[in-house]
């Protein structure tokens, strides 16, 4: 997946310290589009429903590049993920196993700044 | 997990590795408010739209992405300050609507959160944002 949704008041909570994110997302409007980016990739209208829940790690976490006016501080992650996907034209529905028995291969949570903001 | 013949294992694998992994958002940028579109105006400043402005540089193709890992920019909006997290190469097991066991999740299979100020219309905007 690629772009970029706004997400409701109410979607991403944290834990009192900060230290668990939780990003659930119900019904979010997107195009399954297989055979992308191939200019004759055929898109179809689906529906995504997701809970993402991570877990900040003790391990610190900087990159930092000048040229491209961008700092991130913060620390390793873990990231888990259950979702549901709706493809209502063809019928087709897809549910992941609980999000206990995912895994991510990578993720970081932290602060960032860049552009205007960096310095 | 059930096998199947070539076209419907195509098939099944084509919806299960890509319905985690190739879904566009139909909206992109978009903001809360839907007319974040820069207006048009009537004898006063035009300043642009509230919409978040992309990677500058990670915009050539229109695709505000790249793989995550250290030492990249892991924000996906530019003139940006606040949360972020970032998380990629999901595995995992899922079931489809006809009882299918099938294997999601990618290298690329990708999801983040930006929580904090951006800047747009020429001032500080709020707004809280996932990549997925």
């Amino acid at each position: 997946m690629y772009w970029v949704v706004p997400v409701p008041d109410d979607g991403l909570t944290f834990s009192p310290d900060s230290s668990t994110a939780t990003l659930a997302m119900k019904n979010v409007p997107i195009v399954d589009q297989p055979k992308w980016p191939s200019v004759d990739a055929i898109s179809t209208p689906a529906f995504l429903d997701y809970k993402l829940v991570m877990h900040q790690g003790g391990e610190p976490e900087m990159y930092e590049d000048a040229s491209r006016w961008y700092r991130f501080t913060g620390f390793k992650a873990t990231a888990q993920l259950e979702a549901v996907v709706r493809v209502p034209s063809i019928g087709f529905e897809f549910k992941t196993d609980a999000l206990e028995t995912s895994k991510a291969g990578f993720a970081v949570m932290g602060e960032e700044v860049n552009g205007k903001y960096y310095g | 997990m059930r096998r199947f013949d070539v076209p419907r294992r195509e098939c099944l694998k084509i919806a299960a590795m890509t319905a985690l992994g190739s879904l566009l958002p139909a909206r992109v940028l978009s903001g809360k408010n839907p007319t974040c579109a820069p207006p048009i105006t009537n004898g006063v400043p035009a300043n642009g739209g509230q919409c978040p402005y992309p990677i500058p540089w990670l915009d050539k193709n229109g695709n505000h992405n790249q793989m995550p890992k250290a030492n990249v920019e892991l924000n996906h909006i530019f003139h940006f300050k606040g949360k972020l997290a970032r998380c990629a190469g999901f595995k995992g097991m899922g079931t489809d609507n006809h009882g299918n066991r099938l294997a999601w999740g990618t290298g690329t299979t990708d999801f983040s959160y930006m929580a904090g100020e951006y800047w747009a219309a020429r001032k500080a905007q709020q707004g809280v944002y996932a990549h997925i």
